[in-house]
């Protein structure tokens, strides 16, 4: 049978169209569309049970800007981003170059650091609530042992102190996952290489093992901060964000005015803002990363 | 025959059975008497049909002939109704009973619990997305506002299920009337009995009488150790007293106060109860708004002054308890190691479970400490008085409510009027895992209620604990002078603001009058949000 030629333009371009479909189809329904509402509910008064009651032009974002309780939430936030992922990191990155190495307990050490990333943060919140209580909490009873009283949560430094503690143990082995994967596609030849001139392994990784596996650890960067810049569960139940706001994250301030309170209003121009200085943090990063990259 | 003739014999046919409850409602309704009247008329009737106890029902009593009839009929099998609770111990309360009623009338009931925090919000979300997956919600009765913003309200009236006797039994004029009105809106009765809250003040008892103790106190402050203490003053000495030293002599450090005030829980409480006196008198009934403008009143100088004296008190227990649960705050004076508590009847309780308690047949209660000098947030002045002292209903008073998108209304009236049957609403005030407080007047002692002592003491009371907790709760509800409870739309809202900022203080974060400007700005912009006027009208409405 003779296969039929297709000529550029015959089928192909309506086809590559149809095959893009669904996944615009996607941002179109789950993204757009919501930012669309997001901002429309952003410029309204709404109140429970009447639903948009006015239309208030930019005074919803003119209250978010002048609330001292949203730039709080905003340090908080970059508070704990500030220090959980580059902790999370540089653990993620030296436990998966220590199994890369291929040290006989790697295959174990492999499952045991992957089983955090299993569990549900609410649920990691909660037993933090167990661990950090002053009343027969695992943490505070060891640490008694050795004289150490730390007010953990009835204090805003003990309360971001334990979430970030937490947060670290959930999702370092996220960037263990990602970070072996990079190191594992570097060729062994290399390590040869670099093992005969280097005098330790921690040459070898600072020197060579840092750099190669620097695009795949900057995705983890990424991905760590987008996550960690919208965190809610760990910190919200430990500390349901007190004592006061104290360690109120944005996430939990944003929950609390637009589903809590059902000010859909107040809530969205709160989103909005985020958007953008989400937005304009990730574009610096992006630039930052092609300048490196290049 | 005359209207009052006809309704004279429309009641005496309906009495003696010769006609039945629908063609009564119709002849009452007839002659121009409302659903409420013809419930209240219906109730002494309902009453004359009454019997103890009956082998269909086994968990109900007293119960009607009609009840009794209607339960042979299994009226309720192939029904399932989902109530959604509150994930604590009133929810453990409500779920003691499904099984029993599921048995009784083969109905069947999927409980969904839920946490504090987000109790509000899964409340609302589904009457308002129209979803009506629950047939009831427990709610707490600080929501009752947000109920009735839509013209149709998104709850039900039970005044039609609680005239029908096929239902389970229970007597709404039981009520004590500061209670009965949180379960109503507008004089009209939405909420089904379950809780009854109020804070009184708990102490030890044997602690405060010891002579060696009372010789110490009056050594320092110059007047008798106070049992229990009557003014703030005296509160804030006797805290400041047992704070820091082992007065139970069993080696541990023993604390003068303890709280329960972790923010977005059910801390701000404590504040709305031991601020009252300050600003509540028999000259002032506002205390969170100027009924005429809608203007906070929170950062008074009364309510600063409250907040003053709040945070010494607060310095009478152990810093963690900024961060602590109910459970956790009662935890302390369970073990022995606080001399007194302002809180729920929750802890009397649960003070006699000698598993968990070292506090049995040594409590004390009482009405919260007044003030001898109150601030009139209206005219802006303060006034002396000997003293001053105000009951309240602080708390959830929580209890159930029907959905107006619920397909089965009847089934869900029935089994949460199952657990106000006076057997079972009995029950569940004299144990404390229940969560449940009493609001009724049947649950005290005469001559206020009708129970007895040997009623409590077969639930496991110390007669000694239940007369002490009956005596102080009761005082506490009939006050005089009682602090008002906000209801109207936002409550949740306004009174998250204050918590916040409540917290805060008790953290370190802010200074007490910065605080409460902060709640006032914060209630200035949530009054805008709903409208001001509509607060307004039903603030004062509140107060009819």
């Amino acid at each position: 049978m003779k296969a039929k030629h297709v000529r550029p333009g015959e089928y192909g371009a309506v086809f590559k169209y149809v095959l893009l479909l669904p996944a615009v189809l996607w941002v179109v329904a789950f993204t757009f569309v919501p930012l669309i509402f997001v901002i429309h509910y952003s410029l309204a008064n709404y109140v429970l049970g009447l639903g948009i009651t006015d239309y208030v032009g930019l005074e919803n974002y003119a209250d978010v800007l002048a609330s001292d309780r949203f730039w709080h939430s905003i340090m908080v936030t970059a508070a704990y981003v500030a220090i959980s992922v580059p902790i999370e990191v540089v653990l993620g990155f030296t436990a998966a170059w220590l199994v890369n190495l291929g040290a006989p307990w790697s295959y174990g050490f492999r499952t045991v650091i992957g089983t955090p990333l299993f569990t549900m943060e609410v649920a990691i919140g909660y037993l933090g609530v167990t661990l950090f209580s002053s009343q027969g909490g695992l943490v505070p009873a060891v640490l008694g042992l050795a004289g150490v009283h730390v007010p953990w949560l009835s204090t805003a430094w003990g309360g971001i102190a334990a979430a970030i503690l937490l947060d670290i143990w959930r999702w370092t082995s996220f960037v263990f996952v990602i970070v072996l994967a990079g190191l594992a596609g570097i060729s062994s030849d290399l390590y040869d290489a670099a093992i005969l001139d280097a005098r330790n392994h921690w040459q070898v990784m600072w020197r060579l093992g840092v750099p190669l596996a620097w695009p795949v650890t900057t995705i983890a960067i990424l991905l760590r901060t987008v996550e960690c810049l919208k965190v809610f569960a760990i910190p919200y139940a430990l500390t349901t964000g007190g004592p006061g706001t104290s360690t109120e994250v944005f996430s939990a301030m944003d929950y609390l005015t637009t589903v809590q309170f059902f000010n859909f209003g107040q809530g969205s121009a709160m989103g909005v803002i985020f958007l953008v200085m989400v937005a304009a943090l990730l574009t610096v990063f992006f630039k930052q990363m092609r300048k490196r990259l290049a | 025959m005359g209207n009052v003739e006809k309704l004279e014999a429309l009641i005496q046919g309906y009495l003696k059975g010769k006609i039945g409850r629908r063609d009564f409602v119709v002849g009452g309704l007839q002659l121009g008497l409302s659903l409420a009247v013809l419930t209240r008329l219906t109730a002494p009737a309902r009453a004359a049909n009454l019997m103890d106890s009956a082998p269909e029902a086994p968990y109900e009593s007293p119960i009607t002939q009609e009840r009794v009839a209607f339960l042979k009929t299994k009226p309720f099998k192939g029904t399932t109704i989902n109530v959604m609770v509150l994930k604590t111990t009133v929810g453990d309360g409500l779920k003691y009973h499904v099984p029993h009623w599921e048995e009784e009338t083969g109905g069947k009931v999927n409980v969904a619990e839920v946490p504090i925090e987000t109790l509000h919000q899964q409340i609302f979300s589904d009457l308002a997305s129209g979803l009506g997956r629950y047939d009831a919600y427990m709610t707490g009765a600080w929501f009752y506002g947000d109920f009735f913003v839509p013209k149709t309200p998104y709850i039900v009236e039970i005044d039609k299920f609680q005239a029908d006797p096929r239902h389970p039994y229970w007597d709404p004029d039981q009520w004590l009337p500061a209670m009965r009105k949180l379960y109503e809106w507008n004089g009209k009765l939405y909420g089904v009995l379950f809780d009854g809250d109020a804070q009184a003040l708990y102490y030890r008892k044997d602690i405060f009488t010891d002579s060696k103790n009372q010789e110490k106190f009056k050594d320092k402050y110059g007047y008798s150790l106070p049992a229990p203490p009557k003014t703030m003053k005296e509160l804030q000495d006797a805290a400041a007293f047992f704070t820091g030293w082992d007065w139970a002599s069993d080696g541990g450090e023993g604390w003068g106060l303890a709280l329960h005030a972790k923010v977005n829980e059910q801390g701000f409480f404590h504040f709305l109860s031991l601020s009252a006196p300050y600003v509540i008198s028999p000259d002032n009934k506002y205390y969170f708004f100027n009924p005429q403008d809608m203007k906070p009143l929170i950062n008074s100088e009364g309510h600063l002054r409250a907040l003053e004296d709040y945070l010494k008190l607060a310095n009478a227990g152990p810093r963690e308890e900024i961060s602590w649960t109910l459970g956790q705050g009662w935890n302390l004076f369970l073990a022995g190691r606080s001399a007194m508590e302002p809180t729920w009847g929750d802890l009397p309780t649960l003070a006699q479970d000698p598993k968990t308690s070292k506090v049995k047949g040594k409590m004390g209660a009482a009405g919260m400490p007044g003030t001898t000098e109150a601030f009139n947030p209206i005219t802006g002045q303060w006034k002396k008085y000997e003293l001053n002292q105000v009951g309240n209903t602080n708390g959830g008073s929580w209890h159930c409510v029907i959905s107006r998108n619920s397909k089965k209304q009847e089934a869900t009236y029935d089994f949460l009027a199952f657990m106000a049957n006076k057997k079972n609403a009995f029950f569940n005030s004299t144990n404390g895992w229940t969560g449940v407080q009493p609001g009724m007047k049947f649950e005290y002692l005469p001559p206020v209620g009708t129970a007895s002592l040997d009623e409590f003491k077969a639930q496991n009371w110390d007669a000694d604990d239940a007369m002490e907790y009956l005596k102080g709760y009761y005082s506490v509800l009939s006050a005089p002078v009682q602090q008002e409870y906000l209801r109207i739309p936002g409550t949740a809202e306004y009174w998250h603001e204050l918590d916040v900022n409540i917290s805060a203080v008790l953290g370190g974060q802010m200074q007490p009058k910065a605080a409460l400007d902060a709640t006032a700005a914060a209630w200035e912009k949530i009054t805008q949000r709903y409208g001001r006027e509509k607060q307004k009208v039903l603030y004062q409405a509140s107060f009819a």
